[in-house]
């Protein structure tokens, strides 16, 4: 009866598995083309979103109480403060460029090294860190926990109260209804011919042919992998200012030494209003940026004509966000 | 009908355990089944997602998938699902075992490794894509150069593409060689030079970037995720087998159980079916034990209804004969009892409960008592019994009247038998005895015999009563607690109904209060009779009716002289007569008075004594006699007085003194400061009272401050005070003073009178006053600092040339307050280490080496920096702080000295001035030799100097304590000489070895010739005295040949050498100090 039962078992989870996985390869509908348009609406309680949106936008969540999220994170003009480097408490300054918050729920990863998995565990980094927001969750709790109206609105979502756990969920709640939807670009995805005109869409085809597209694709246009920063010759060798301990990337996190100078390949839905660029936020405009790009990461030279094209391109993935004004 | 209760019961329990079996064997299933289904689904979503990782990282390879969000997704989903499988909450994790763990561990670890291997597939696919979508375009830049080089690198393009697709090796090895073949070839102008380069560099990278993504492909392959998946898997199953086993085993087990308990249920249902049967057996021999019961029987059931009775029953309770049939009810029974029926408890007392739960008497009417009984039985029944106890009941009442009479009798009774030992005692036996009944019973009355009755009248006793006779007398008793009381006894034999002596009977009475009282009485008398207090009693209309001997002998009245008189006659006429009005109505309501009173003796004299009076009422509260006693106080009064006179007055001058003088300041100031009076303080010195005092010996002075007394006096009104300070100190206090003026005109006034001629012992003796005035409340407002004031203010006046007066100002308290703050300083000064020693040479004045040093104390202020020493030095003598910085100086200097003989030097002396305030603060030579020894230096080395006007005192202590450090092997010195008392009779006093030559006669040597005198004339005194002389303030080298010249034998002065640290001096002399210690 046990070896009866035991292989009754067998058949039935093969067949499973044999079901589930011919059903989702089904569902995965692959697009030809290397971009995926942004989702249209995100599924999030609307309290917590509101409750990040506040916290988002407390300075009590730094030492000093100068220096909110949305100090560096600017959600009008791009979600960064277009600094090459960003101001912390006592006007210290930071080590690396801010990178935006908008559609961050996308990125494989967080930071530019990649040491956080989730949106959630982000939050801790710039709250401890001394350069940035100086604090710590004890000092930014009993804070908090001070303001009767703050204890009032986690109390109504939250049994628990305020705790790092939910202040964090609030504030990747919030992070993920920052999404710049319905962009001109995602329109002609997702069927809309006369979304893009012929220049824009020549530069995507350029985009695409220089082979940025292997790089820069899924729906962010980037975040869902690393590069190296020069993988075609020595960028920091190139540079004019001295190696920075933030330059080195991921071989921070992991200690492997062939992972020095990889990083997180960023986003490009908001390049176009992002400047400066690059994670030393060394370069000022996109051009140069797209230049830099090809000589260090493809390995050659772009004729302006097709620089050019390539930025119209860019411009057409910028989307939608009621905060967004640029 | 024990069984009929208990077995429902134990069959509920039975029916209870076995549906609780069932309900637990039904969630056993269900528990095992639901933790299955979900960890078999979380197999199966990992194999799921395990799968299409493969497959999204396989088609990344290939260049299939043109973006990476598919595998973001997957990514994220296996991490979730890791959290969930290693969750212990899914019992799958930590809680299979070991091997379990390990298969889950090992599997995800293969997941982990895919996933890190995945992120660097995903880096190097994009690379190498990037030049597969580069490469054309970049080779069609070539068209322009040539069809040839284009076509060349077309074919090879294309070679490469298919290498991309197909990966053989000899594919590759054609491409490199035709690589290196191209490079060769590049003769091209230089724009499309570097296109070619381009195009080669791409093609390079793409190689080696396909070499770097096979490898990668080839460890993600490699690793063994899916045989990891089938292990775990295979022991899930193994588990999820043992689990079934075990589960079935239990089912087993509590099917047995169940089976079990249902056996023990039909059991139980037998069981009861006999036990039926057998109660009624017993029913039926119970009904016939019943009728044959010679008490009233009835038993109810639990619902109160007849089950049983007898005939008893029916003929206890006639009224209820043609009603008692099974199944009547209580209620309706006790419906119909007569009036007449009562229901009492065993003690008599009424019930009015109808069916009472004890042992209690019924009476049915008033000839009958019934014993009734009523108990519950077990399952709530009634049984009830009645006995009949009318004839016993009646023969106890009988009985009770007599012993009540026994038992309340006001008079001790005791039964003993024959031999005497107790059968009965009374109450009031116990109250009297302390022992109780159950004590007493049984022994012998001797327990009580206090033991001064003798054997004689025991016997006496004893024979009488044994005689069958009665016997009457005292006893002298002892109780159970050891006091000891008196009985007066009759005992009298009792017998029995022929006439035999069964048992003794004692009635005795307590008469202990009698004996007491006259006992007391007695022992009053004595006391009225021997006390050295007066007393007298006199009846309510305050007639005399009795004194004791020492009235008597206070007053000198005799008893019989007063008897019968009013006690008035005693009157000293000195308390008015409102006092006795006060005196009586404080007997009359609080029953006593005391206090002092003036009474006056027979022989008409007067004397204080200390009376106290009370009121004896009787029993119906109204006042029946008075006694006072008293006592002659006049020796008291006469002590109090003087004692009082002593604390306050100076016994000289018969002036108040300083405390009566700062009682008095005080009050002053209070009213000063309520009326808003000004107060001036005088502080008065006498000038040259020293002198006098020295010069014509202390009864002089004595008289000399008993008249300045009297004449200060005469100065002020009554209202002021005049006290005396201390020695020729005195203060006065002017009171109400509006001005200062008036204060200065006092003070003028004191200073003429004071400075008037004294005639004492026919000489003629001038002194003189120098005042200190302060005023209240413009100085200040407290006895301590007026008087700190005036007497700072009377300095002044004495510095500022004596026989005046002076305002205290604020200058003066600025210096105060100076002082304070060096004062404070100063006693901080040692412990913070400011001292520091100097060193002045003295050097012999032949061949001017250096034969020893001076020690000089430095002070080195943190804020004021150099502080002299005529500054502190006096200061320190006054706060008594010097004897601790002598000691401090004599230990360092000689340490000092001992040092340098250490390294040499071997007779350096050292001098060390000495203060007449050491001598006072206790200084004497032993602490020298204790320092001496302690440093270990010889005392020849050592000379204290003591300047010339401290010898003035010239008493025999002060020559004692000089002589006792002579003793010691010290040598004394003069310090200062000349500048002090002009009389050189001390020098032979003295035990003098050395003389200073002050340094204010050498200043202007040689040329100032009534100095040069001078000094030549010490030199010859001092020759004479066999004294050694220095001479200090050797400036030049004029006045040390000139003090040579004349014979002096050392010098000291800044020509020689300033004072200086040990260090400089030590260089100065050549003695190489040693820099370790």
């Amino acid at each position: 009866m046990d070896t009866y039962l035991t292989n009754s078992i067998r058949i039935i989870l093969f067949l499973l598995i044999v079901l589930t996985a011919s059903s989702t390869s089904a569902a995965d509908v692959e697009l030809d083309e290397p971009i995926l348009p942004l989702p249209l609406a995100q599924d999030l309680d609307p309290k917590a979103v509101a409750i990040g949106d506040k916290l988002f936008h407390d300075p009590r969540l730094s030492h000093d109480n100068t220096i909110s999220c949305a100090h560096c994170h600017r959600l009008a003009t791009g979600g960064t403060d277009m600094l090459p480097k960003s101001f912390g408490i006592r006007g210290q300054i930071g080590a690396i460029k801010a990178p935006t918050v908008y559609n961050s729920a996308f990125n494989f990863v967080q930071f530019w090294d990649g040491r956080a998995a989730t949106l959630e565990e982000q939050v801790s980094g710039p709250i401890n860190h001394p350069l940035e927001m100086g604090s710590n969750w004890l000092e930014v709790v009993d804070k908090l926990k001070a303001d009767p109206e703050v204890l009032e609105a986690f109390h109504a979502l939250y049994s628990d109260g305020v705790t790092p756990e939910n202040i964090k969920d609030a504030i990747a709640t919030f992070e993920r209804s920052l999404v710049t939807s319905n962009s001109r670009f995602d329109q002609w995805l997702r069927g809309d011919e006369s979304a893009i005109n012929d220049v824009e869409l020549e530069g995507y085809l350029k985009f695409k042919d220089y082979g940025c597209a292997s790089c820069h694709q899924g729906m962010n246009v980037g975040g869902n992998m690393y590069g190296y920063m020069g993988a075609m010759g020595g960028y920091f060798s190139v540079r004019d200012t001295p190696l920075t301990k933030a330059d080195l990337g991921r071989q921070n996190i992991t200690g492997r030494s062939e992972d020095r100078f990889l990083f997180k390949v960023p986003s490009l839905r908001l390049t176009a209003i992002n400047g400066p660029y690059f994670h030393d936020g060394s370069t000022e405009t996109l051009e140069e940026a797209i230049r830099i790009m090809a000589r260090h990461q493809l390995g050659r030279d772009i004729p302006t004509k097709d620089v050019k094209s390539i930025i119209s391109f860019l411009r057409t993935l910028v989307g939608e966000h009621p905060r967004l004004n640029p | 009908m024990i069984q009929h209760l208990l077995g429902p019961r134990r069959f509920l329990l039975f029916l209870f355990i076995a549906a609780a079996a069932v309900v637990l064997l039904t969630s056993l299933w269900v528990k095992e089944a639901d933790q299955y289904a979900k960890q078999s689904n979380l197999l199966i979503q990992m194999k799921e997602l395990d799968a299409r990782l493969d497959r999204d990282v396989l088609r990344v390879i290939s260049f299939l998938l043109v973006q990476y969000d598919p595998l973001v997704e997957t990514t994220k989903r296996l991490r979730k699902l890791e959290k969930k499988a290693k969750d212990p909450k899914l019992s799958l994790y930590e809680s299979k075992g070991k091997r379990m763990d390990d298969a889950i561990d090992t599997y995800w670890a293969s997941v982990e490794e895919k996933l890190q291997l995945q992120e660097r597939i995903k880096s190097q696919a994009a690379f190498v894509r990037n030049g597969i979508h580069y490469l054309p375009v970049a080779v069609r830049d070539l068209k322009e150069v040539g069809d040839n080089v284009y076509e060349e690198v077309m074919a090879l393009l294309n070679q490469l593409y298919r290498y991309n697709l197909s990966s053989s090796k000899t594919e590759l090895s054609r491409i490199t060689e035709q690589i290196e073949v191209l490079k060769l070839l590049n003769d091209l102008p230089s724009t499309q030079h570097n296109t070619l380069d381009n195009i080669v560099f791409h093609m390079q990278a793409n190689l080696k970037g396909l070499a770097l993504l096979k490898r990668l492909e080839a460890r993600y392959l490699s690793i063994p995720s899916l045989q990891l998946f089938e292990t775990l898997h295979n022991i899930h199953e193994t588990y999820q087998a043992e689990d079934a086993r075990q589960s079935r085993q239990i089912s087993m087990v509590l099917s047995v159980i169940i089976l079990f308990l249902l056996m023990g249920l039909w059991q139980l249902l037998r069981k009861l079916d006999t036990a039926r049967q057998v109660a009624e057996q017993s029913w039926n021999r119970l009904h016939d034990a019943v009728g044959s019961l010679s008490e009233a029987f009835a038993l109810f059931d639990s619902d109160k209804q007849l089950v049983l009775h007898n005939n008893k029953f029916e003929k206890f309770y006639p009224w209820l004969s043609d009603r008692l049939q099974k199944g009547v009810s209580l209620k309706e029974l006790l419906g119909i009892m007569p009036t007449t029926f009562e229901r009492s408890t065993l003690d008599g007392e009424k019930i009015e409960n109808e069916m009472p739960l004890e042992l209690y008497l019924e009476r049915p009417d008033s000839h009958r008592w019934y014993l009734a009984s009523n108990n519950l039985t077990t399952e709530g029944g009634l049984v009830c019994v009645r006995t009949d106890i009318t004839e016993s009941k009646k023969a106890e009442l009988e009985l009770r009247k007599l012993s009540r009479a026994l038992e309340q009798s006001p008079a001790s009774v005791v039964i003993t038998d024959t031999d005497g030992i107790i059968e009965y005692v009374n109450p009031k036996f116990e109250r009297i005895s302390g022992y109780t009944a159950s004590e007493a019973i049984g022994q012998n009355p001797r327990i009580m015999k206090s033991g001064d009755k003798s054997p004689e009248e025991y016997k006496e006793m004893w024979d009488t009563i044994t005689a069958g006779k009665e016997w009457r007398g005292n006893f002298h008793n002892k109780r159970k607690d050891g006091s000891i009381y008196w009985e007066s006894a009759s005992i009298s034999p009792l017998r029995n109904e022929r006439g035999e002596v069964t048992h003794f009977i004692a009635v005795k009475e307590d008469v202990t209060a009698q004996k007491r009282a006259e006992d007391l009485l007695r022992m009053n008398a004595t006391v009225f009779d021997t006390t050295t207090e007066g007393i007298m009693v006199t009846d309510a209309d305050n007639r005399i009716k009795t004194v004791n001997p020492a009235f008597s002998r206070i007053t000198g009245y005799e008893a019989s002289e007063v008897v019968g008189r009013n006690p008035s006659i005693l009157s000293s006429g000195r308390q008015k007569k409102h006092f006795y009005q006060e005196l009586w109505e404080t007997v009359l309501h609080q029953g006593h008075w005391s206090g002092e009173i003036w009474n006056r003796r027979k022989d008409g004299s007067v004397y204080p004594q200390w009376l106290s009076i009370a009121s004896i009422k009787d029993e119906r509260g109204r006042v029946s006699e008075y006694v006072a006693i008293f006592s002659d106080i006049t020796q008291r009064k006469e002590n109090e007085e003087q004692i009082r006179y002593q604390a306050n007055y100076d016994a000289l001058t018969g002036l108040p003194n300083r405390s009566l003088l700062q009682d008095r300041l005080s009050q002053a100031i209070m009213s000063a400061g309520r009326e808003g009076w000004g107060l001036a303080l005088l502080f008065i010195d006498l000038d040259k009272f020293k002198v006098v005092n020295d010069s014509f010996g202390h009864v002089i002075g004595d008289e000399l401050l008993q008249i300045v007394a009297t004449r200060i006096k005469t100065c002020v009104r009554e209202v002021d005070t005049v006290a005396r300070f201390g020695g020729d100190e005195f203060v006065v206090l002017l009171q109400d003073i509006s001005e200062p003026e008036d204060a200065a005109k006092v003070a003028s006034k004191i200073i003429e009178t004071v400075s008037r001629v004294f005639d004492l012992s026919s000489r003629e003796i001038f002194v003189g006053a120098s005042i200190g005035i302060t005023l209240y409340p413009e100085d200040a407002d407290t006895p301590d600092t007026l008087l700190q004031n005036a007497d700072m203010a009377m300095y002044l006046a004495k510095d500022t040339g004596r026989n005046r007066f002076q305002f205290f100002t604020a200058k003066i308290q600025e210096q105060v307050r100076i002082r304070q703050s060096l004062e404070h300083d100063l006693r901080q000064a040692l412990k913070r280490d400011e001292f520091e020693l100097y060193y002045q040479p003295v050097v012999d004045a032949g061949n001017e080496s250096i034969i020893g040093v001076e020690a000089l104390l430095r002070w080195h202020h943190p804020q004021l920096g150099f502080v002299a020493p005529d500054t502190f030095i006096p200061l320190a003598e006054e706060i008594g702080l010097i004897g601790k910085i002598g000691m401090w100086i004599l230990h360092v200097g000689c340490r000092q000295v001992h040092e340098w003989h250490q390294a040499g030097l071997e007779d350096i002396e050292i001098a060390f001035n000495l203060s007449g305030r050491q001598r006072e603060l206790g200084l004497t030579a032993n602490d020298i030799s204790l320092i001496l020894r302690e440093t270990g230096l010889s005392g020849e080395f050592l000379t204290l100097e003591i300047t010339e006007s401290e010898l003035i005192e010239d008493t025999a202590e002060e020559i004692t304590w000089l002589q006792s450090f002579k003793n010691v092997g010290v040598k004394l010195s003069i310090d200062d000489f000349g500048t002090g008392y002009s009389s050189l009779s001390y020098l032979k006093r003295f035990p003098v070895d050395i003389l200073k030559i002050d340094r204010a006669f050498v200043v202007d040597l040689p040329d100032h010739r009534d100095d040069a005198s001078l000094v030549e004339a010490i030199v010859a005194i001092a020759k004479s005295l066999n004294l050694k002389l220095v001479a200090e303030g050797v400036e030049t080298r004029a006045q040390a040949e000139f003090l040579k010249k004349i014979g002096c034998d050392y010098l000291q002065g800044y020509y020689f050498g300033k004072p200086m640290p040990a260090f400089e001096l030590a260089e100065k002399i050549g003695v190489v100090t040693d820099p370790a210690p």
